[in-house]
């Protein structure tokens, strides 16, 4: 059997690329790309904990993760979308009028 | 009706809003003179009723606390709009109202055409709101708030005619005098508050005083205490040394000066130091030192009267004069005769100023004495009125100043000694002098202006009849506190009225042991027959002998002239406290302290204030992910943290 | 779990039904009477308040609802949550008026559907927020919050600040709900629990792992802390606020403000405390010092809200880094952790309520004659616009604390709460903020009194319905800073939480 510290390893490992690409990436959907990567590691090791803790509520979690994950993407693409249409780009950095 | 109380306090504030929110559109003088004193009328009846079921009661259950409702409760600090009726504040009440009221009507006709009539009103109903938050207050926040709340209505209804100048300046710079003098006063009682409620834990009433009465509290706290409670009094009441910002009042409206710089506001000291009774009783120093400041106040005050010219002037001395000796009362431990006094006084130096009101009225503004004469003829009814009031105060049995006046000859001469009865019979007797100087040059004699252009006219019944009110009061208010001497078994009813509040006090200062009927008796002869000669003495000089006048004050010039310029006491403050300030302040505080060390240092503040401000706003750049590095950022920084403190 | 029991606690989450039926409602209305959605505000305002009438009934109440067999329990219902839940209802209630006397919306007349459907889902994901007790239903309802207020930030869609602020505060909010959802990942394998009241016990056994469960906490309050926008997650806030349209700012402000504080509040007390002396201080588990963590974060909240608050232009941006400074008092009250702390928060929520929503209100109003929420366009409006003027200026004074209006009590009421506990630090660095706070307040106040109004500025020409609505927050502004003892009895009894 995997030892439960190699995927708690392996959604470490996930959780801080996700967090490195929100950090850096200058492409709005690639930054929502990072954001899925970061639920995705948590969903991980909900279903590693669960596994290993013989305990149901983990895998229960990850359900209502998943959805809430789509739910956000659907709302983000169309956020997205609209955002490109009043300033046609989607490059994070160039979105700054609001600051100070 | 008691449990009504608030009402008395409630309908002036009805009445302020009323008049001052919709005064100016209302416009007709009588429906906004009536509400006006309407108000007040309601007020003093519910205060009459309030009082006929204290009397109802037994003694020791003469107190009644209304708690409106609790404002702030927390630890020792119960900030409550709570009003207690007892024997003291209802007496206060019911001087405040009924006097308010008399003055309210005559004032209908007073300011009669004045355009700011309804402003004039409004002021004053939002005077007697705060006067009667002040003496029926349960706890010194609220006594402090009405406090405040007369001194503002002082200083707007002083410089009410903003427009019109007064003596070298402006009402305006009288109010603002009035103001400033106030607030060192109003600090010092800020301070005693605090000492108060440091030494108490409470700045309730009930509290306090029970505490007062019963802790073992040095005597050095009490003395603290008392001196700034009474620095509080000295402003308030205009004693020395703070006493010159009330001449200067007079600036205000005459049924102003009436109401608030005679009758009411300016005893609310008097008031103030008999409510706080225990405490000043716990501090002997400060007692003595009330008793000298107010024999001082009493005797200066009326030198500088003998020779006033303007009659408001002399009026506004006789006051400054009058308050002395209540709180010479005070000072020697009578506190019910204090109070006696505030009443009597209320009555006759409200009709002195009414009457002074009416004269000035129908001379057409004008206010130097030496100008009126014969005005006899003239306004009747004025002169009947007045000429009661002055007998009144010059203190001729059996009119109301006479018992007041001699019941605190007496306490002086019995708690205080011979020197103390001495001052104040000489106060007594220049008292009697300068009030029918006064009368004698307004009324008697031949009129001294150009009676082809000036048509003097006796005023309206409106204010007459607040005038012939003012002067039966004047007569018979005193009835109720006919000493002993002459009530026998009755005893001073007044005095015994008053008693329970004033017992705990006068159990601790004890020194009532030397009551012999016949000292009294020969004492009272005393000053009666010295008040009658003094008053004689006036009328033989400025009506028969008006030269006799001008020799002697040529033969005295020196005095004279200091009497004149009332012991040159603006004079000196503007040189020694006035203008080093003013210097003072230019140089060093200004041009030193101020501009380089306090801007300096605050606008060196503000500056790193700003800067950091500056930078700190530009944290937020706008770029979203620079946030989210923050953000992560901190989470680092409180991770690290936790690591260091595990 | 019998059929009993599950309509019991249908019956106890009667409130929440009622917002669910009336969201459906709403799209259904939309949907086949679109002609007719001016009548939806109306009918949103009748759903809220029959769900207010609801919450009410709630305050005696106290019960656990859909308790599974290992007996715990999703949602929690005390007085407590009614508490927030009122506040929450009322916020939405003026959140409708302030729509519908807001000229900006006007152009998004046309989706008033969505628009309503989207607060009532927010509505509904604030309740789960205040009253659930499970941390998987508690990340759902923040979640539900948060996808309903960045579609609402960017209502106005062809505004491009109302897009940027939308898109920041998405991805803002999809990075903090991230770092959470991990926390809460790691708490689960700690303790094989997600049930707030089960942690209480489960984190003393799990204190051998206590430095990975702190980061879990950590990463926790960076979900709760980006939704009250404590420093430092609060970077969203001034961006999203400004170009969010102006009643979306405002319910922002205030709502989902509470159902973030009756969160951490809850996570803290259910969860941390095990004990209180009669005092009524907590005693709470040493795993984790949140005192001394809410000190620092209530410190740097408040004093980096107040003072980049100082230098800004745009009164909506003010009021922004204005409401991050209340947060940070109102994070001072839960760093005292006694009753009395808990108390001086609700009675703060209660007032920054009434003069938050009013001052944003003020500025709706005069955004709808002026057009513009820039300072410098606020020049002479106390003379042309008098009666906005004075209720701003009254608005202004409370925020700043100062008497006689009820800002004063509930800052009063929290210092004493820090007094008490002998935190004079903070409550002199929280009176130095108020200070500070003072200077900005009054710049409006001169901008709009002392400065020359400009030429042909418009008059002031309220409806009354638009009278009517400022003074139900101007009179209870002055009315409870005289008279705030209803208020504090209130908050006083409802301090009751379930559970220790």
């Amino acid at each position: 059997m995997i030892p439960i510290e190699y995927y708690l390893i392996l959604s470490a490992f996930m959780f801080i690329m996700g967090v490195i690409g929100v950090l850096t990436r200058k492409n709005a959907i690639i930054v929502f790309m990072s954001i899925e990567l970061m639920l995705n590691s948590a969903n991980l090791t909900f279903v590693t904990f669960s596994s290993y803790l013989g305990n149901v509520t983990g895998q229960l979690f990850v359900f209502f993760v998943m959805t809430v994950a789509a739910a956000e993407a659907a709302v983000g693409l169309a956020i997205i979308i609209a955002l490109f249409r009043n300033k046609q780009t989607v490059s994070i950095d160039e979105i700054n009028i609001l600051k100070w | 009706m008691t449990q009504l109380i608030y009402l008395t306090v409630l309908l002036p504030l009805i009445g302020f809003l009323i008049n001052g929110l919709l005064g100016s559109k209302i416009k007709n003088e009588k429906i906004i003179g009536a509400i006006g004193s309407g108000v007040i009328g309601l007020s003093f009846l519910i205060a009459l009723f309030s009082l006929f079921e204290l009397l109802a009661l037994p003694e020791d259950k003469r107190q009644v606390i209304v708690n409106l409702f609790t404002w702030l409760k927390t630890g020792g600090l119960d900030v409550s709009i709570a009003y207690q009726v007892d024997q003291l504040s209802i007496t206060m009440a019911l001087i405040v109202t009924g006097v308010g009221f008399l003055i309210h009507i005559y004032s209908i006709g007073y300011m009669h055409g004045d355009k700011g009539f309804w402003r004039f009103f409004a002021y004053l109903n939002l005077f007697i709101f705060a006067m009667m938050n002040l003496v029926l207050a349960d706890n010194f926040v609220l006594l402090f708030l009405g406090w405040e709340g007369v001194g503002l209505c002082s200083y707007l209804l002083i410089g009410f005619w903003y427009d019109r100048k007064f003596e070298k300046s402006t009402t305006s710079d009288a109010a603002k005098k009035a103001f400033v003098v106030n607030r060192i006063g109003d600090f010092g009682f800020l301070l005693g508050m605090f000492l108060i409620f440091m030494t108490f834990g409470s700045l309730n009433f009930t509290e306090v005083f029970a505490r007062a009465s019963g802790l073992n509290v040095p005597t050095y706290v009490f003395n603290f205490i008392a001196l700034f409670l009474f620095i509080g009094a000295t402003g308030k009441s205009a004693q020395i040394p703070l006493f010159v910002w009330l001449p200067d009042a007079m600036a205000g409206p005459t049924p102003v000066s009436a109401l608030i710089h005679a009758a009411t506001m300016v005893t609310a000291g008097v008031y103030m130091v008999a409510r706080c009774s225990i405490i000043f009783a716990s501090a002997p120093a400060i007692m003595t030192l009330i008793a000298v400041v107010g024999l001082l106040t009493a005797f200066f005050a009326a030198t500088i009267g003998l020779v006033q010219n303007d009659i408001k002037k002399v009026l506004a001395y006789s006051t400054v004069s009058q308050l002395g000796y209540m709180f010479l009362a005070l000072g020697v431990g009578a506190f019910g005769a204090g109070i006696f006094h505030v009443m009597t006084h209320a009555f006759f130096k409200a009709l002195l100023f009414l009457g002074a009101g009416s004269v000035i009225h129908g001379m057409h503004e004008e206010q130097n004495i030496q100008k009126y004469g014969g005005l006899k003829k003239y306004m009747p009814t004025t002169y009947k009125t007045f000429l009661v009031a002055s007998i009144a105060i010059a203190g001729i049995p059996p009119f109301a100043g006479f018992f007041s006046k001699d019941e605190i000859l007496w306490y002086s001469y019995a708690n205080g000694g011979l020197i103390f009865w001495l001052i104040g019979v000489a106060t007594a007797l220049m008292t009697a002098f300068y009030m029918f100087r006064l009368l004698t040059l307004t009324f008697d004699g031949t009129p001294r202006f150009d009676t082809h252009h000036k048509h003097p006219h006796e005023s309206p019944a409106v204010m007459t009849i607040p005038l012939i009110a003012l002067a039966v009061l004047s007569i018979v208010g005193g009835f109720i506190g006919i000493p002993e001497v002459f009530s026998g078994s009755h005893g001073n009813l007044f005095h015994g009225w008053l008693a329970p509040i004033f017992k705990k006090a006068e159990i601790k200062l004890a020194h009532y042991g030397s009551h012999s009927h016949t000292t009294e008796l020969v004492l009272m002869t005393i000053s009666v027959i010295g008040a009658a000669s003094a008053i004689w003495f006036a009328r033989k000089i400025y009506l028969k002998n008006p030269q006799f006048a001008v020799n002697t004050a040529k033969k005295f010039k020196g005095l004279y002239k200091v009497l004149f310029n009332k012991y040159y006491v603006d004079e000196v403050y503007d040189f020694t406290v006035v203008k080093p300030i003013l210097k003072g302040s230019e140089s060093l505080l200004w041009k030193f302290t101020d501009v380089k060390i306090i801007d300096g240092t605050v606008n060196g503040l503000a500056s790193i204030v700003e800067k950091t401000a500056s930078y700190i706003r530009k944290i937020q750049t706008g770029v979203t992910q620079f946030y989210a590095v923050i953000m992560t950022l901190g989470i680092a920084v409180a991770l690290f943290w936790i690591i260091l403190s595990l | 779990m019998s059929i009993e029991y599950f309509l019991n606690s249908l019956y106890l989450i009667k409130p929440e039904i009622a917002v669910t039926i009336f969201l459906v409602l709403i799209v259904l209305l939309d949907l086949f009477f679109s002609k007719k959605n001016h009548l939806l505000p109306f009918f949103a305002f009748l759903g809220l308040l029959i769900t207010g009438y609801f919450v009410i009934e709630q305050f005696d109440i106290k019960g656990l609802a859909f308790v599974t067999n290992d007996s715990r329990a999703m949602v929690t219902v005390d007085s407590f949550a009614a508490f927030f839940k009122t506040i929450v209802v009322i916020t939405s209630l003026y959140f409708v008026l302030l729509t519908v006397n807001s000229k900006e919306m006007d152009e998004t007349h046309d989706r008033r559907g969505e628009y309503y459907t989207l607060m009532m889902g927010m509505v509904l994901g604030m309740f789960f927020m205040i009253s659930g007790s499970d941390l998987i239903l508690l990340y759902l309802s923040v979640e539900l919050v948060s996808l309903s207020s960045y579609v609402m930030a960017g209502f106005a869609k062809t505004s491009e600040r109302s897009s940027e602020a939308s898109l920041k505060y998405l991805i803002y909010g999809a990075l903090s709900s991230g770092l959470m959802l991990f926390g809460i990942s790691l708490v689960y394998g700690l303790t094989a629990s997600t049930n707030l009241y089960e942690l209480n016990a489960l984190i003393v056994v799990s204190q051998a792992n206590s430095f990975v469960l702190m980061f879990a906490l950590l990463l926790i309050f960076a979900g709760i802390g980006y939704k009250i926008s404590a420093v430092p997650f609060h970077f969203w806030t001034p961006d999203v606020y400004e170009g969010a349209p102006t009643p979306v700012t405002a319910y922002l402000s205030v709502a989902s403000k509470a159902a973030g504080f009756a969160l951490l509040i809850r996570f803290i007390k259910v969860s941390f405390v095990f004990d209180k002396d009669t005092l009524g201080f907590w005693s709470s588990n040493p795993v984790f010092n949140w005192q001394d963590f809410l000190i620092v974060i209530s410190v740097a909240t408040m004093t980096l809200g107040n003072f980049a608050a100082l230098w800004q232009k745009n009164v909506k941006r003010m009021l922004a880094y204005s409401s991050i400074a209340h947060a940070g008092y109102l994070l001072t009250g839960l760093a005292v952790l006694s009753d009395t702390g808990l108390i001086a928060i609700l009675v703060y929520f209660a007032i920054y309520l009434m003069m938050n929503i009013g001052a944003f209100l003020i500025v709706i109003l005069i955004k709808n004659k002026t057009g513009s929420e820039e300072l410098d366009n606020y020049d002479g409006l106390g003379f042309s616009m008098p009666f906005l003027g004075v209720s701003f200026t009254i608005f202004l004074i409370s925020l700043t604390g100062l008497p006689p209006t009820a800002g004063f009590i509930g800052k009063l009421y929290l210092f004493m709460a820090l007094v008490d506990a002998k935190m004079i630090v903070l409550a002199v660095i929280a009176l130095l903020n108020s200070v500070v706070s003072l200077y900005y307040y009054i710049r409006i106040l001169k901008h709009m009194f002392l400065a020359k109004p400009k030429e042909n500025s418009p008059k002031e020409e309220l409806s009354l319905q638009q009278i009517l609505i400022v003074l139900s927050l101007v009179i209870p502004v002055i009315f409870f800073g005289l008279y705030f003892s209803p208020i504090v009895e209130l908050a006083k009894n409802s301090i009751l939480m379930l559970g220790f």
